[in-house]
């Protein structure tokens, strides 16, 4: 049996928590309940004839005042960068963290994941500047951990990457 | 340093372990279980298998293991049963030790603290949005405002230069009208257009040394093209050019411009004439009138006053429509009226109009007492009968006075 303990990272509120209690529970609630420190989950995902367990670490998110602490990413095989499609800053944060990560772990499989795409009206992140990301070879998908859209396929993906981390992204979903 | 004495140093220990539910836990250098002891049951870490893959049995070990430092601590770790952790990890002797500490009851502590200050982030972020929208409204309406007040500015000045235009055009109009006369005859005259620009016209002129011709036209409508109509008559009445036409002989006027001036070539436009010739040598005045009112010849004194019109079509609507010609002798000192209809056709603000005969009954009075100043005493008449408003169409007199010696 293979087992990856995998981050989800990104700034505080950008819906971290929420994706995975979307991906292990398939549930979701509107009530921000913010995370301290970290909380660790698991889901068996099917690759292939594989069975992988993935070992979700759900890392408190950065603020203006607390980064997130190293030794929570001991270890880790890839990682979920979270950003949160209606506050653009935190695509920042999460461009930030995936520099600092690299700096400390090296090159790791990722995703990055623009969140909240459920609300269109409110989408702020500049199609452009996620077509850069792209073009940077940034494997970058959207999701909504409310409606369930984009975040099975996203967990998928980065499982996909930990067990060939050259493979390239099927179909990547589209920013609304 | 001081030591604690023993005792106090075991009551904290005792303390400190109940209240943190220590429990540990022992990995070899395989990777296997070694051991494990303390409130293992409070995690629900109970059946634990000696022997077996750690990270197996422990999955926060997952990727931790082997240490690549030590000690190692992880805080605040929250296990799948809920209880939040701070994780301890030592490397000693080739195996790992792994301390639970329960921080369960800090990590909330710590959640509320932040969840507030989070919230107040979210708070200040939306609020930095709404800011910034505003700002955007704000922008793109001060765009709009000074796009409307370019254009407005555009429109001010296109039509300032229409309003030139219209001001060099009845410029233009005011002074191809006669000048008054003094000699042989008396003759003064008010023009009024109603909007700068009107369709009346008037002129008076001798076409040989025993005729004298005097007219007065008004073009449906006002503005520039009635304007332009009005001065297109008076050029061919003043220049004779009446193909065929006597002009001494009114009604033949009147056919040949008739025939000039059909409304059908002239943009839906026609006019109303008073046309007569004075022959002093006589004092006969032939006159002829198209659709115009009439005009009026009042004697001196209380003696009277005749109303001098023949009917007949506006020039340009019927063609080959023919006029008669009427004549009259002029008794000396009797003065006649020439008037387009905007002279009468006032709406008071009562919302009753000015009617010809109220209008003719004070020509009577004003001449009958001999006041000086006549016209001007007319048109203040016809002003004060408008209001404050200004009359809604040309207003045209003109005024002859045939003295004793013609």
């Amino acid at each position: 049996m293979l087992q990856r303990k995998i981050c989800m990272l990104g700034a505080f509120s950008v819906g971290k928590t929420s994706l995975v209690r979307r991906f292990v529970e398939s549930a979701f609630s509107d009530t921000y309940l913010t995370t301290v420190g970290v909380k660790i989950d698991k889901k068996s995902v099917a690759i292939g004839e594989r069975t992988l367990d993935l070992i979700l670490w759900d890392i408190a998110g950065e603020d203006e005042v607390s980064t997130i602490r190293t030794s929570y990413l001991r270890g880790t095989a890839g990682y979920l960068l979270v950003a949160d499609g209606t506050r653009p800053v935190t695509l920042d944060v999460a461009c930030s963290l995936r520099e600092r990560v690299t700096g400390l772990l090296g090159e790791l499989p990722f995703v990055l994941l623009l969140n909240k795409c459920d609300l269109v009206d409110d989408w702020r992140v500049p199609a452009e500047r996620v077509a850069t990301l792209r073009q940077a070879e940034w494997p970058v998908a959207t999701s909504s951990a409310k409606t369930g859209e984009g975040v099975e396929q996203a967990f998928r993906e980065l499982a996909d990457r930990l067990l060939d981390a050259k493979a390239p992204m099927s179909s990547p979903p589209q920013a609304p | 340093m001081n030591a604690l004495p023993p005792r106090i140093a075991q009551a904290l220990d005792n303390e400190l372990l109940a209240r943190h539910a220590l429990a540990w836990l022992r990995v070899d250098a395989a990777l296997k279980l070694a051991g494990t002891g303390g409130c293992l049951e409070h995690y629900g870490l109970d059946a634990l298998a000696i022997g077996e893959p750690a990270p197996q049995q422990l999955i926060f070990l997952e990727g931790l293991l082997p240490l690549d430092e030590s000690p190692l601590l992880i805080r605040s770790l929250e296990l799948p049963g809920g209880h939040a952790v701070d994780l301890h990890c030592d490397a000693h002797e080739g195996e790992t030790w792994i301390l639970l500490l329960d921080v369960t009851a800090e990590r909330d502590e710590s959640r509320l603290v932040q969840q507030k200050a989070y919230e107040m982030t979210l708070l200040r972020e939306k609020e930095a949005e709404l800011n910034r929208r505003l700002a955007a409204a704000n922008a793109a309406l001060l765009a709009a405002q000074r796009e409307i007040e370019a254009s407005r500015a555009a429109l001010q000045q296109a039509h300032d230069r229409l309003d030139q235009g219209l001001q060099e055009a009845s410029a233009y109009v005011r002074s191809i009208l006669p000048r008054p006369l003094s000699e042989p005859f008396d003759v003064d005259w008010r023009f009024l257009p109603s909007a700068r620009l009107g369709g009346d016209c008037f002129g008076y002129h001798w076409i040989d040394d025993e005729h004298f011709a005097l007219y007065l036209l008004d073009v449906c409508g006002h503005g520039i093209g009635p304007s332009l109509l009005s001065v297109g008559v008076l050029q061919t009445l003043r220049g004779g050019s009446l193909a065929g036409a006597d002009p001494r002989e009114p009604r033949q006027v009147f056919a040949a411009l008739n025939r000039i001036y059909r409304m059908e070539d002239h943009y839906d436009l026609f006019f109303t004439l008073w046309y007569g010739v004075y022959s002093p040598g006589g004092r006969r005045l032939v006159y002829a009138t198209a659709g115009h009112p009439p005009a009026l010849l009042v004697a001196p004194g209380r003696s009277g006053m005749q109303r001098l019109a023949t009917g007949g079509a506006p020039i340009g609507t019927v063609r080959d429509a023919n006029w008669r010609s009427e004549s009259i002798v002029v008794p000396p000192e009797n003065r006649l009226y020439l008037l387009s209809d905007g002279a009468y056709e006032i709406a008071r603000p009562d919302g009753t109009l000015l009617n010809f005969d109220e209008f003719a009954g004070f020509v009577g009075t004003l001449e009958a007492d001999g006041h000086e100043g006549c016209l001007d005493r007319l048109l203040d008449f016809v002003r004060r009968q408008a209001g404050p408003r200004a009359p809604e169409d040309d207003l045209s007199i003109v005024r002859f006075v045939f003295r004793t010696a013609q």
